[in-house]
């Protein structure tokens, strides 16, 4: 059974140099319970609460990317609940852990479905976990889904809505910029698994069709710690551009050893679509600077004070967790937030919670603000059109390069 | 690229033979097999970053890992090793449960997560054309002075003839007034503080996880039978040869391929030679 | 059957016990639980084959995933590529490379020219098993670190067969089957071998018997009925991935058996059942100690109660048991070894 929710959620990531607090982790597992955790609705209502479930790495390698994900909707369902509920019930929030392993993630997912009943499942973060737990909460569940991360593409599944960026969304406009100062010399550096394999394979095109090359494109186990014959290739065919996809726990020693190997001395550039505020603390930021990430929200937009919406959303944020993993974009944060709004409106005009008309609702719906801007679903794609950002980091910070004109198409499904 | 890439080897290699030398002076002179080595690397990198999060110096944190990880060492073969003498098999499961509760315990304490943690020698020295970074030059001598201190305590003082003794002819030492159990207590603690310092070493290099020690452990079991248990050397020539052809091998074939081929070739070299490739002795 | 004076044998009443209530679950039970139990005697049959190798043959085999993934495996990809789905082919198929798996490693490890440690043996288990992992995370054909995902159910005729009471009563009769024929197997003549050969392999050597030979076998046929276990698990989740053939799964059936105790076949069943129902509860509440008490169980279980919770309720003398009597009409009547 799951356990009730401490006040301020007793599982957040481990704030560097707050160790000697963290010791109490034991107390407070057995007080509170990590497995899996109930947000009830707290005003008393005659009408049953409406259950939506998160299933999301709260631990595990990509631990900070779930911890933001379960966070953000700890605000939303309290912010969402506190201005009247959904159709006039509550919300009730239910949070599984999905560990980093997709064998536990779905058994953890069946208990939602199956056991809690819940009526939206939002989460997943990597692609092979929106893999092996979409069958389980979509066909064998009958329950929508929504999936919050930057992916692939080519999900076009029913009652699978997809509230990330994709390549399309992430390269398009990114290559270009990178390309523009004359570098022409690629090298795909990549974790072996789905998203890297597709989204090369869509990055590959942008920089044929742009007059670049890719030089080498190589794929490693994701625990592949040792990058020497990697590295030294880098350097040796001189490439412009590192355009790589590696992800924890390979990531920290791939570009400690890019760094070390003096790849950005010699004036290479890194870039990484992945990439957002959550990792800047994951490497020393000279091994970082003059990354270029490109996605849907940046911490700078807030602080530049051009979007206010964004700024008041991510200062409420900041407030209420002060100490966990930040608000950002490529931890699937923003995409939690346009799924759970896109969700909320959707029940709200079906006016019930039957998943065909729930489902049918979502395919066009929209949100007028969100974090750097509204966002819509484009009809019968499953995808959303969203405004995008270009940043570079610059000593430990990102600053925006480039905006998007406007909302930027999906590309998917169509 | 020759110059750049013997580098890589070698630093590579480094660390898998820290890990395998604490690993092997365990497996040759005691005969127990520590399925749970990996986990005692482990609580060296973990006690590094415990110095890093209280704001201690980190070279401080390298240098009392070794004696921490020891001293556990030396508290569970006095209260759980020691029982499993008789029994290699025992042995193995038994410290595969240990090491299971390490590393889960560990995993808890750092909240599942991954951490990097800053080397106590940042930087690069230039030497010509190719930079070469600092700390993996540390290491790499470190482990030179490691090897060679171990080798002179086991082979060239009266503790070492003890040690040896033991293991020889556990019956025959104790005759000769020898406290076989005061020797293997001292020998597996001596190997934890060799796994403590691997731990603390690698872990600026890699970011501690709590798996960090598991990715090397079959390599290192592998190291041992491939150089062959009873010896010194064996383990040590084993290491090089494993740590060397993961490191070289993604230099000539896919990285994907290279990934499994040093396993297949050494479980094949293995099977061949029983007894190790650095032994003289035959079966 | 007199070997417990005061009345049944103990591991026959534990025996009938489990199966009723096997039987008799999924009337009282939800469809989650249904599911869970399902799960619980899939893995049971992972667990049966460790149990064959080590309490049995006295083979350590740490490696008994690469057997029951490498099958879920190969069921997966024929189910995606090929759309093999039907239960009478793709069962078979996963019992087969289960069988061919585990020969050849059988053959790798086991048949040398003298016989070979017992470390050499549970290291080359374990290397197998991480090679598996390796190669179905490097290689991108298995999908890499995603593994498989929605694997097409599995088919009688036209009518899929989805997770839920008919995939129950499947699975418990294919474990009713595999747990009868190897009750029978080890009690037999050959039984007695093993048995031999556990307690003095030398000595079962002079007497003319292929020792290696016999083991092998019996290894082979502790992997077919991984294999049956991979498959059916590859189906009932409708995923695989790299860790289902690795180590994790591998130490698990370990787990299982010296929990469960050796060398009683129902024994590996019933630490199953126990370690992933306690599991699941502690892990619902406390999943960041559930482990660690995992492995502290498993370092009791080795230190003081080698036979395990079986250890509990079966005499000793029970637990050796007696064999199938011999090829002519010889005096059987106390075939303990």
């Amino acid at each position: 059974m799951s356990e009730r929710e401490s006040a301020n959620g007793g599982w957040e990531v481990l704030p560097r140099r707050r160790f000697l607090s963290s010791t109490a982790w034991t107390a407070g597992a057995v007080a509170t319970g990590l497995g899996s955790w109930v947000v009830p609705a707290k005003w008393a209502s005659a009408a049953d609460p409406i259950k939506v479930g998160i299933a999301t790495d709260l631990t595990g390698a990509i631990g900070i990317a779930g911890n933001a994900c379960a966070n953000t909707a700890r605000m939303m369902v309290e912010d969402i609940n506190a201005a009247g509920g959904v159709i006039g019930r509550p919300l009730e929030l239910y949070i599984e852990d999905t560990a980093s392993n997709e064998s536990v993630a779905v058994n953890n997912v069946r208990k939602l479905v199956q056991r809690h009943r819940v009526d939206v499942v939002l989460g997943g973060i990597t692609s092979s976990m929106r893999n092996a737990i979409k069958d389980v909460i979509v066909n064998r569940g009958r329950t929508l889904y929504i999936y919050p991360q930057l992916y692939e593409g080519r999900e076009c599944t029913p009652y699978l809505f997809c509230t990330g960026p994709t390549p399309a969304q992430q390269c398009d406009a990114l290559i270009p910029w990178l390309m523009a100062d004359g570098a022409k010399r690629f090298a795909f550096p990549s974790a072996n698994y789905i998203w890297p394999h597709r989204l090369n394979e869509y990055a590959r095109k942008v920089v044929e069709a742009n007059g670049g090359e890719v030089v080498f494109e190589e794929y490693y186990p994701l625990d592949q710690i040792e990058y020497s014959a990697t590295v030294s290739k880098i350097m040796n065919e001189n490439i412009d551009i590192v355009f790589f996809t590696v992800i924890p726990p390979g990531l920290a020693p791939f570009v400690k050893q890019v760094y070390e190997a003096g790849y950005q001395q010699r004036g290479g550039r890194l870039s990484c679509v992945y990439y957002d505020e959550n990792l800047l603390n994951f490497h020393p930021p000279h091994e970082m600077e003059g990354l270029v990430s490109c996605l849907d929200y940046f911490r700078a937009i807030s602080d530049g004070g051009e979007h206010q919406f964004s700024a008041d959303l991510h200062a409420r944020y900041d407030a209420k967790f002060p100490d966990g993993p930040g608000f950002a974009a490529g931890s699937a944060a923003t995409g939690i937030y346009r799924g759970l709004k896109m969700w909320e409106a959707a029940v709200n005009e079906a006016g019930n919670l039957e998943r065909d008309d729930v489902a049918a609702a979502i395919d066009h719906a929209k949100i007028e603000n969100g974090p750097g801007g509204g966002s819509e679903m484009v009809p019968g794609t499953y995808h959303c059109r969203m405004n995008m950002y270009i940043a570079v980091c610059k000593s430990g910070r990102y600053e925006i390069a480039q905006q998007s004109d406007g909302m930027v198409e999906p590309g998917e499904c169509a | 690229m020759p110059i750049d890439a013997a580098f890589d080897i070698i630093s590579f290699t480094s660390f898998v033979v820290l890990v395998v030398l604490g690993l092997g002076v365990i497996a040759s002179m005691m005969g127990i097999f520590n399925l749970g080595h990996g986990d005692f690397v482990l609580l060296g990198a973990y006690t590094v970053f415990v110095f890093d999060e209280l704001g201690l110096p980190i070279w401080l944190g390298m240098t009392v890992a070794p004696f921490a990880v020891a001293l556990v060492g030396l508290v569970l073969e006095r209260t759980v090793i020691r029982r499993f003498y008789a029994a290699p098999v025992i042995a193995m499961l038994g410290t595969y449960a240990i090491g299971v509760v390490i590393r889960e315990t560990v995993r808890g304490l750092i909240g599942g997560l991954y951490h990097a943690i800053p080397e106590p020698l940042p930087g690069m020295i230039d030497i010509g054309e190719i930079s070469i970074s600092k700390w993996r030059l540390t290491v790499i001598l470190i482990t030179i002075l490691v090897v060679l201190v171990s080798y002179l305590l086991l082979r060239r003082t009266t503790l070492g003839l003890k040690i040896r003794a033991s293991l020889e002819n556990p019956a025959l030492a104790r005759s000769a007034a020898i406290s076989t159990g005061q020797i293997y207590a001292l020998t597996f603690a001596f190997g934890c503080g060799l796994a403590g310092l691997a731990g603390a070493l690698m872990v600026p290099a890699f970011s501690l996880s709590a798996d960090l020690g598991v990715r090397f452990l079959i390599q290192a079991f592998l190291a041992i039978m491939l150089g062959g248990i009873g010896t010194f050397e064996g383990p040590i020539g084993g290491a090089a040869l494993i740590g060397a052809s993961t490191a070289a091998f993604p230099w000539v074939m896919n990285p994907i391929l290279a990934d499994i081929m040093v396993f297949v070739l050494a479980i094949v070299a293995i099977r061949l030679r029983p007894t190790g490739l650095f032994t003289k002795r035959r079966l | 059957m007199t070997l417990n004076p005061r009345g049944w044998p103990v591991i026959l009443v534990l025996e009938l016990a489990v199966l009723a209530a096997l039987l008799a679950m999924p009337a009282g039970l939800d469809h989650f639980w249904v599911i869970f139990v399902t799960r619980v005697m899939i893995l049971a049959l992972l667990a049966i084959s460790f149990d064959l190798c080590w309490g049995y043959a006295g083979i350590m085999s740490f490696g008994q995933a690469l057997f029951f993934g490498g099958a879920g495996y190969a069921v997966a990809v024929a189910a995606r590529d090929l759309e093999i789905t039907s239960v009478f082919i793709a069962l078979p198929m996963a019992v087969a490379v289960g069988f061919v798996f585990s020969l050849f490693v059988g053959w790798f490890l086991l048949m040398t020219r003298f016989p070979p440690p017992i470390i050499f043996v549970a290291l080359g288990t374990l290397t197998g098993s991480y090679i598996g992992q390796r190669l179905a995370l490097s290689w991108y054909y298995l999908g890499g670190q995603n593994g498989i995902p929605s694997i097409p159910s599995l088919t009688v005729g036209d009518y899929p067969l989805y997770e839920g009471p008919v995939f129950y009563y499947m699975v418990l009769g294919l474990l009713l089957g595999v747990y009868l024929l190897c009750r029978w197997l080890v009690r037999s003549q050959f039984g007695l071998v093993l048995a031999g050969v556990r307690q003095q392999e030398s000595r079962l050597t002079f007497l003319g018997y292929r020792v290696q030979t016999y083991k092998t076998m019996m290894f082979a046929l502790a992997g077919s009925i991984a294999g049956l276990g991979g498959g059916l698990l590859a189906f009932h989740d409708g995923f695989i991935w790299p860790n289902s053939i690795g180590i994790l799964v591998s130490t698990q059936a370990v787990i299982f058996v010296l929990f469960g105790g050796i060398g009683t076949l129902i024994g590996a069943v019933i630490g199953v059942g126990a370690i992933e129902y306690v599991g699941f509860e502690l892990a619902d509440r406390y999943p960041q100690i559930w482990p660690i008490i995992l492995g502290a169980l498993l370092l009791v279980v080795v230190m003081f109660r080698p036979t395990g919770l079986i250890g509990l309720l079966v005499p000793e003398r029970e637990r050796y048991g007696r064999f199938g009597k011999p090829p002519k009409g010889e005096d059987g009547d106390d075939g303990a070894a």
